[in-house]
């Protein structure tokens, strides 16, 4: 296991501006936080609230309007060519639409040896027999390697592209809605997968979900995000035990029991904001 | 009034693809009372939404509906019958009973929409955009004949009104797209229940807008309900069900598998697939129960296991009983399930 103490991701009050002919959208507002070595940052927020746009910024996909953004020490916005190259490596990305972030004329194996590839690592045989060796990782049958990403259902796409991810051995593995798109008895599944990955892995992630209880479930700390703002930081057991901004507890308020008591545990809640209709 | 206000009998709807025929639903009997709501809860593929849309007769072309019956109580209409259109039969009791899977098509229509009402998962898909407000509601109750122009008006901003929709004289003029998610879910809502229908069928209402939005539109549902609407939600979501169903119907791969009370099908369930439904469920405050993801995924309609569809996942399985076909049981009042090792236990 890594140092938990050291910091991978600091990001310094980063903002992101997207400009249209409607005006300017601040879809991150000086957002500042940390990701230890070996922790997992739950990012919960609702439609709207910046997540994505916090994940793309983390990874160097966009750069920031204000702010930086740091990975073990270097400036993603500053660093180029063969160096960002270098950085690409160690962070990975695990989408909500498994269907859509695979390529579709690629089997599974090759999907999964296409980061080996790019990155010029091994041969043609090393990079497959590694491909087969995350495939079966992560728990699909390797008799299925040569089978292209529309042939598997919804749960086995979405772990094909956690192979994917896997496949470089990142440092940081930046999960956006990983199981939204997922059936219950699937999304379990690969909930349970990445909690054992974690472990065995030592794997410093970004998890960011709209869903509370996935959140609860796998995160060691948790950011609140409304209007690209972050209302509230703390640790996972302190967030969802003694929830401290007024946002959160409204969250928190909204999300429905399915065992226990019908209704009952559900406090009365901060009243919601009104909508905006524009 | 006497008997259910719904009535679905071994309702079969089969798609044809090729040369196969993939069965959809296959069976399905249940029942709605008046005021109150049932949940038929499955996940992608288990013909929930297919069994919604065979009760309007809203399937895609390769669909067949093969079999079942839809027996819907429809109250008579006072007055309001719709000047230009004929023929709402003549006998004098104050409800008249249509199978909606048998009407012909031109009577089928003045019972969509009117009659019974539909609430889908996504508003901008289901209303047209480039129509306002006032256009999509008001026609509705101009082709049913239920009123004039100028009533329709007036009722169409009643009903924006009565849903929560602020400023309902103004928002009446904007177009769907100049909602939010959640104001247009409401919106749908609205239009749904202008002509006052006895029965609403909500297809994943919440699954799109947000968890604080999701409790409003449950609210306003529950509304609905307690003014006598029967109701069948369609949802994957059993936290849905909990809050605002009173009865649960389990569907796996085209049949259901297990049919209770609400809160007795999520306290205790008792068909293997339920439970293993209930034990992949994460919920808030349950970090230390282990996960128990159940195995393996659901089955490819055209290539179904025989006899109990679930049994190649199930760890209670006991060949070759299992595949053998599984008809539900009664365990007691109200509560019935498709598994015999179930029946047996109990």
């Amino acid at each position: 296991m890594p140092d938990a103490g050291e910091v991978l991701v600091r990001a310094e009050s980063v903002s992101k501006v997207f400009s249209s002919r409607a005006g300017d959208v601040r879809a991150v507002d000086e957002l500042s936080f940390e990701i230890m070595r070996g922790e997992t940052l739950g990012l919960v927020g609702e439609s709207g609230s910046g997540k994505s746009t916090v994940a793309r910024l983390v990874m160097g996909l966009q750069p920031p309007t204000e702010g930086r953004v740091l990975f073990d020490g270097a400036d993603l916005a500053s660093v180029r060519g063969r160096e960002m190259r270098a950085l690409r490596r160690r962070m990975q990305m695990v989408f909500q639409n498994p269907y859509g972030s695979l390529l579709p004329h690629y089997t599974a194996a090759a999907n999964v040896a296409e980061p080996l590839r790019l990155h010029k690592i091994g041969d043609q045989d090393s990079r497959r027999k590694e491909a087969l060796r995350l495939l079966d990782m992560v728990g699909v049958n390797p008799r299925f390697a040569d089978l292209y990403p529309r042939q598997f259902s919804g749960g086995q796409q979405q772990r094909i592209a956690i192979a994917r991810a896997l496949a470089l051995n990142p440092d940081l593995l930046v999960c956006d809605e990983p199981t939204s798109a997922l059936d219950v008895s699937i999304q379990a599944q690969i909930l349970k997968l990445l909690v054992d990955l974690r472990e065995s892995l030592g794997l410093t992630c970004l998890f960011i979900s709209h869903n509370l209880a996935v959140v609860e479930r796998l995160a060691t700390r948790v950011a609140v995000m409304n209007h690209g703002q972050l209302v509230e930081l703390a640790p996972a057991e302190q967030l969802f035990h003694t929830p401290q901004h007024s946002y959160t507890q409204t969250l928190l308020a909204a999300v429905l029991p399915v065992r226990g008591a019908k209704a009952a545990t559900l406090v009365d809640a901060p009243p919601v904001p009104e909508e905006e209709v524009t | 009034m006497t008997g259910p206000l719904l009535s679905v009998r071994d309702l079969r709807t089969h798609f044809v693809r090729g040369k196969e025929t993939l069965r959809a639903v296959q069976g399905v009997s249940f029942d709605v009372e008046p005021g109150r709501a049932l949940a038929i809860v499955g996940e992608s593929g288990s013909g929930k939404t297919v069994t919604a849309r065979s009760l309007l007769r809203l399937l895609p072309r390769t669909a067949r509906i093969a079999n079942g019956q839809a027996i819907l109580r429809v109250p008579k209409r006072a007055g309001a019958s719709g000047g230009h259109r004929r023929g709402s039969g003549s006998a004098s009791d104050a409800h008249r009973e249509v199978d909606l899977l048998a009407l012909p098509e031109r009577e089928l229509r003045r019972v969509r929409g009117r009659e019974v009402g539909m609430v889908f998962q996504n508003a901008m898909e289901a209303m047209n955009p480039t129509l306002t407000l006032e256009r999509q509601l008001t026609e509705h109750l101009l082709w049913h004949g239920i009123c004039g122009k100028t009533e329709a008006r007036e009722r169409a901003v009643r009903a924006l009104g009565d849903v929560g929709i602020p400023e309902p004289e103004r928002r009446i003029r904007t177009y769907p797209f100049q909602l939010s998610g959640g104001m247009r879910q409401r919106a749908m809502i609205a239009m749904a229940m202008l002509t006052e229908p006895a029965l609403l069928i909500a297809d994943e209402p919440t699954t799109a807008v947000d968890v604080t939005v999701q409790r409003q539109i449950l609210d306003l549902l529950v509304e609905v309900k307690n003014r006598g609407t029967g109701i069948v939600m369609i949802t994957h979501d059993l936290g849905v069900a909990r809050y605002f169903c009173d009865d649960v119907v389990v569907m796996y791969a085209g049949r259901v598998v297990e049919r209770a009370p609400t809160t007795a099908l999520l306290d205790e369930p008792q068909h293997p697939y339920s439970v293993g439904l209930l034990g992949s469920s994460v919920e808030l405050g349950d970090r230390a129960r282990p996960l128990l993801p159940i195995p393996g995924s659901p089955p490819d309609l055209a290539r179904l296991p025989s006899g109990c569809a679930f049994h190649p996942r199930c760890g209670r399985a006991e060949l070759p009983r299992c595949q053998t076909d599984q008809d539900l049981v009664t365990l007691t009042d109200g509560r019935e399930t498709a598994c015999w090792k179930a029946v047996a236990d109990a």
